[in-house]
């Protein structure tokens, strides 16, 4: 039986998978550390900030038992650096780069690190801090979009300027979906569209129409592949002489 | 049915909104509306006034100076003509679209002008190609006031809020919004949302759609006063006297209302007709004016009969209604009216009413005082050196420069309310209400403590919080001493009332809590100590005064008071500590240092203690105005105490690339951080809604930190790593001082996770060197003798330590290197280290 879903994550999959990042929460009353699956959380303590996973955020936020204090990027100020970036003139063709890596761990030497056994890279969306107050201000993370719809939704007293703030976070999402689209005109069997620094919603969003589109170009592709092959065999079981009949069927197929 | 005026109109201009203003000699009354040509009207002279024939038509704003006025139309254009011959002078700025307001600074060199179009243009009226243009604003502005003394510009906005740019930096920049206050008008509309600003230059006075009249306060956003109670119908003018003593209002159901500033109250109400302009004959004569919506302008002399108005009226100048006045608080406090600005103008407003020693003179003016009236406190409490004693004989004697007591942790008034204490614990806060105060008291912890708010007769200025409970204290006030009053968060007996009252003529000028005692210092520079529940346990006085704060920690109590004068002038600051249960003295009169004003800054007097507070494991801790935090080590032995920084915020990250302009409100030091509340755009101290806390690491400014090379930030450097690695060196082992500190302080009562906390910290330290060594083998054989002198550092109780450097050292190849730290091992293992 074929599942009734397209292929890829829906949003709220990605929503979902969100839900794991960690954010700084405020708490408004103690809590012993609990053991999640996830790694055990930090013991809470107010006023002291203390990071906690996105969901359990929410949930204490929605008892009223917590404030979540949005990350740096998630601000007037580091959201409309990130839009100025992304609408420059200079920068106008690729996307406003992902947080910096931090540094590997491990005691691998300075060239072969990557294949040292003991060492451990981090890349989106496995980033830590990435959503916490320790974040970068002027970097969107892997789900920057999921997080700030989320945060927007559930816990916009927490903010400064939450109308402005969403606002931006609109700005954004539409100046970043005109770049991807634009990319989508190049798009072909064999080109690429560089999505350096993208998010996770966004990849989300234009997985369907993108891998529908690659995969048409290559069912499309297809037949002249087969028939070339085809052809090939027949060569080698017909030698040379059919070739021309077989080029006039390739002018008609195409 | 509307009264008479008792002079008549005179027809000014043909129906339609007219506008007036005085020029700022006060000789001459602009009047310009609908027709093509303004008139202007001459004081005290009843004759036909001079016509300025040539104008365009519909002006909607009038500036006047003395020999020219600048008008703006409806044709989009801002002329400036010649007074009395009413000749084009030039034209100073043309928009599409209608002027609403253009406002002329006090220095009539600038010319501010807001449209139907979006920016405000503030143009140079010598050079009017010199254009700023303002536009952090969304819509329209339909109303442009400058203050007096030209610093500030304030623009009512359609969309119903004010923007207030400052035109004292070189590009005018956005100072800060004010939201809710006025309605949202559109630009045509009689209703006005103009701020009208108090003479004196601190606050204006704006209508609110409740049809009352808010004076807000420039410097800190505040709600100050209100006029409230006299219009049914929307305010559509409002003007202040020349000194600030009277406020003139009217509105569309054809009242006109006469305030005093000072209680806010109604002197007057007149019924006349379809006012829309008002305007005080500029200088101070008993004219009042207004123009209506038919086209007429009416001057009325003699206006005010009472006697006792027409003195307010000449009298000095009074105040901006605030609901603690600044400079009630703290005499030394230069006025913000820039005298300096109006110098040049001839018979001045400052000329002639004096200059701001003229403000001491109203306060003793009749007795009674003026403070009182309002419920204020006197700062009589603070004692003859802090109050204005000290200002007068500025003059004629030297005097140091003292350190203003200050109760940690709290907040100035800023409008009707202020912080009592911001702390970890929670925060306290207190409203005035005029006839008495409301305190709430919230907590971050809303499980353990439960929230509590209360009537407050006794009008309570300053508060603790700790855990057990909140401490408060209030002045003397009438026949009833100065109380403290400790509130314990929780209670197995019914609540009790029971205050401690102070002897009488004595005040606390500071108090402290802590888990076992009360600590108060007061103006007679005793410290008395009670236990929680009130039985006096200690008392001496100050050896330094006077007294500037307290804290209290367990047994120990902090004291600072103003010492010896220094070098530069100033008192130096002496701390003492104190074991009250023990009765003992940890630290006697020992100075606190506060460092030295950065050469580049003006804006500061002094270098200032900012807040005194006890960390979470107990260290005393301070932060000054520098931005210095800095913890005391040592203090449990006499003599040994040395103040050592933790945290230089002006050297923090986040400043550096110059971007932002923040300062830090100190909060608390606990777990190894620094807890602080970040202030932006100029504010001195946290206000309403309650500011999120941020927390800092520690970072000892060691050595400077090394810039970064290109976008290279693959790896950490070497010199990186050094600078790191030496800065957490330097940080764990005062953090480590710290700790073992206290386990000897304890002695035998020391329990064991102390002691292993110490062993910890130790291997920490040394594990910091091991790096640092590890980074010091791997730039190569030539810093041996530095690595060495590291492996030295190792404080190593078990050898093992030693052992490992050796092999650090190994694993780079540095065999000589191996073989010294061997070689020094043993040595140390036989006892025959050379400082052993």
């Amino acid at each position: 039986m074929a599942l009734p879903l397209p292929p890829g994550l829906t949003p709220s999959e990605v929503g979902f998978l969100c839900e794991m990042e960690l954010v700084t929460v405020i708490p408004r009353q103690r809590l012993e550390g609990l053991e999640l699956l996830g790694g055990p959380t930090q013991s809470l303590n107010p006023p002291f900030p203390a990071p906690l996973p996105l969901w359990l955020a929410l949930l204490l936020k929605r008892q009223k038992r917590a404030n979540i204090s949005p990350p740096p990027w998630l601000s007037v100020e580091g959201l409309s650096s990130i839009l100025q970036f992304e609408t420059d003139n200079r920068t106008a063709e690729v996307f406003s780069p992902a947080p910096a890596l931090p540094q590997p761990t491990g005691f691998g030497s300075r060239h072969d690190a990557y294949l040292s056994q003991d060492s451990l890279e981090f890349s989106p969306p496995f980033l830590a801090d990435s959503s916490t107050t320790r974040s970068q201000s002027n970097a969107l993370p892997y789900h920057w979009l999921e997080l700030g719809h989320l945060l927007l939704t559930h816990a916009s007293d927490d903010f400064d300027d939450p109308d402005t703030v969403r606002r931006l976070l609109r700005d954004l999402r539409e100046v970043r979906m005109s770049k991807l689209r634009k990319g989508f005109k190049v798009l072909d069997a064999g080109a690429g569209v560089k999505m350096n620094g993208v998010g996770g919603m966004e990849v989300a969003e234009v997985r369907g129409f993108v891998g529908g589109i690659v995969d048409g170009l290559r069912k499309i592709n297809r037949s002249r592949e087969e028939s070339r092959k085809e052809r090939e065999a027949e060569e080698r079981e017909n030698g040379l002489g059919s070739s021309s009949y077989q080029d006039d069927e390739d002018d008609m197929q195409l | 049915m509307p009264d008479r005026p008792p002079f008549p109109g005179r027809p000014a201009q043909p129906p339609g909104p007219t506008y007036l203003q005085y020029s700022p000699d006060g000789q001459r009354l602009i009047v310009a509306g609908v027709g093509n040509f303004a008139r202007s009207f001459r004081t005290g002279d009843n004759g036909e006034p001079d016509l300025l024939p040539e104008t365009h038509e519909e002006t909607y704003a009038v500036a006047s100076g003395n020999d020219y006025v600048i008008l703006g139309c409806e044709d989009g254009t801002v002329c400036e003509y010649a007074v009395p011959s009413g000749d084009l002078r030039q034209i100073l700025v043309r928009f599409t679209l209608p002027i609403r307001d253009i406002a002329l600074s006090p220095d009539e060199k600038w010319i501010a002008v807001s449209s139907d179009e979006l920016p405000i243009k503030l143009i140079n009226r010598d050079d009017i190609e010199e254009i700023f243009v303002l536009s952090e604003h969304p819509k329209p502005i339909k109303h442009l006031t400058y203050d007096p003394s030209g610093r500030y510009l304030a623009a009512s906005c359609t969309n119903g809020v004010i923007y207030i740019y400052s035109t004292t930096t070189p590009h005018p920049s956005l100072f800060r919004t004010i939201d809710g206050v006025i309605n949202r008008l559109e630009t045509a509309e009689t209703t006005t949302s103009r701020c009208v600003w108090h003479p004196d230059g601190r606050a204006f006075a704006c209508a609110t759609p409740t049809r009352d009249i808010q004076v807000i306060s420039v410097e800190d956003g505040a709600h100050q006063r209100v006029f409230s109670g006299a219009h049914n119908g929307d305010i559509t003018s409002l003007a202040w006297s020349p000194n600030g003593a009277l406020l003139a209002s009217s509105s569309a159901d054809d009242q006109l209302v006469i305030w005093e500033t000072k209680a806010q109250t109604i002197l007057k109400r007149f019924n006349y007709e379809k006012i829309i302009n008002l305007a005080w004959q500029s200088t101070g004569e008993n004219i009042f004016n207004w123009t209506t919506s038919q086209g007429e302008l009416f001057i009325i002399p003699e206006f005010l009969k009472d006697e006792a108005h027409v003195r307010l009226l000449k009298g000095p100048k009074v105040r901006a209604p605030f609901f603690h006045d600044p400079l009630d608080a703290n005499g030394r406090k230069p006025l913000v009216n820039g005298q300096a600005k109006r110098a040049g103008t001839p018979d001045s407003l400052d000329d002639l009413v004096g200059p701001e020693d003229e403000y001491d003179w109203i306060e003793d003016d009749d007795g009674a005082g003026y403070i009182n009236e309002n419920g204020k406190r006197t700062n009589g409490h603070l004692g003859q050196v802090n109050g204005h004693a000290m200002k007068r004989n500025k003059q004629e004697l030297w005097q140091p420069h003292i350190h203003e007591p200050f109760q940690p942790g709290a907040t100035p008034w800023r409008g009707n309310r202020k912080y009592l204490c911001l702390n970890l614990i929670g925060f306290v806060w207190t409203v005035d209400q005029d006839t008495h105060n409301t305190v709430t008291v919230e907590f971050y912890d809303r499980e353990m403590y439960r929230d509590f708010h209360f009537t407050d007769p006794f009008l309570y200025d300053k508060a603790c919080l700790n855990e057990n409970g909140t401490l408060f204290s209030c002045p003397a006030k009438d026949s009833q001493p100065a109380m403290i009053f400790y509130r314990p968060h929780e209670t197995w007996t019914t609540r009790s009332d029971s205050r401690i009252s102070l002897p009488d003529g004595e005040e606390a000028t500071c108090i402290a809590l802590s888990s076992r005692y009360i600590v108060a210092v007061t103006n007679k520079h005793y410290v008395r100590v009670w236990t929680l529940f009130g039985t006096p346990v200690r008392l001496w006085r100050m050896k330094s005064s006077p007294s500037v704060t307290c804290a209290a920690w367990g047994d120990f109590v902090m004291t600072v008071g103003n010492g010896p004068v220094g070098a530069d002038g100033c008192t130096q600051l002496m701390y003492s500590i104190d074991d009250v249960r023990r009765d003992e003295n940890c630290q006697n009169e020992d100075v606190l240092a506060l460092g030295t004003l950065p050469p580049e800054s003006s804006t500061e007097e002094e270098v200032s203690l900012k807040a005194l507070f006890w960390s979470d494991v107990g260290d005393p801790c301070v932060y000054d105005s520098n931005g210095v935090l800095l913890t005391l080590l040592h203090w449990r032995t006499p003599g040994q105490a040395k103040w050592v920084p933790l945290l230089d915020t002006r050297l923090l990250d986040r400043l550096k690339n110059g971007k932002k302009e923040e300062t830090y409100w100190p909060v608390a030091v606990a777990a190894e951080k620094f807890h602080c509340i970040i202030l932006k755009g100029g504010d001195k101290s946290p206000y309403f809604p309650r500011p999120l806390l941020t927390e800092f690491d520690f970072q000892i400014p060691v050595s400077r930190p090394v810039e970064k090379e290109g976008d290279d930030d693959e790896e950490e450097t070497s010199a990186e790593a050094v600078v790191r690695l030496e800065e957490s060196f330097v940080r764990s082992s005062t953090l480590l001082g710290l700790v073992d500190d206290l386990v000897q302080g304890l002695g035998d009562r020391a329990g064991h996770a102390q002691k292993t906390e110490v062993v910890k910290r130790e291997i920490e330290v040394d594990k910091i060197l091991l790096q640092l060594l590890a980074v010091e083998c791997r730039e190569g054989e030539e810093r041996g003798m530095k690595a060495l002198e590291i492996v030295g550092l190792l404080r190593d109780r078990s050898g093992k330590m030693l052992e490992a450097a050796a092999k650090v050292a190994g694993r780079w190849n540095r065999t000589v290197l191996e073989d010294k730290i061997r070689d020094y091992a043993e040595r140390r293992l036989m006892g025959m280290d050379e400082d052993s």
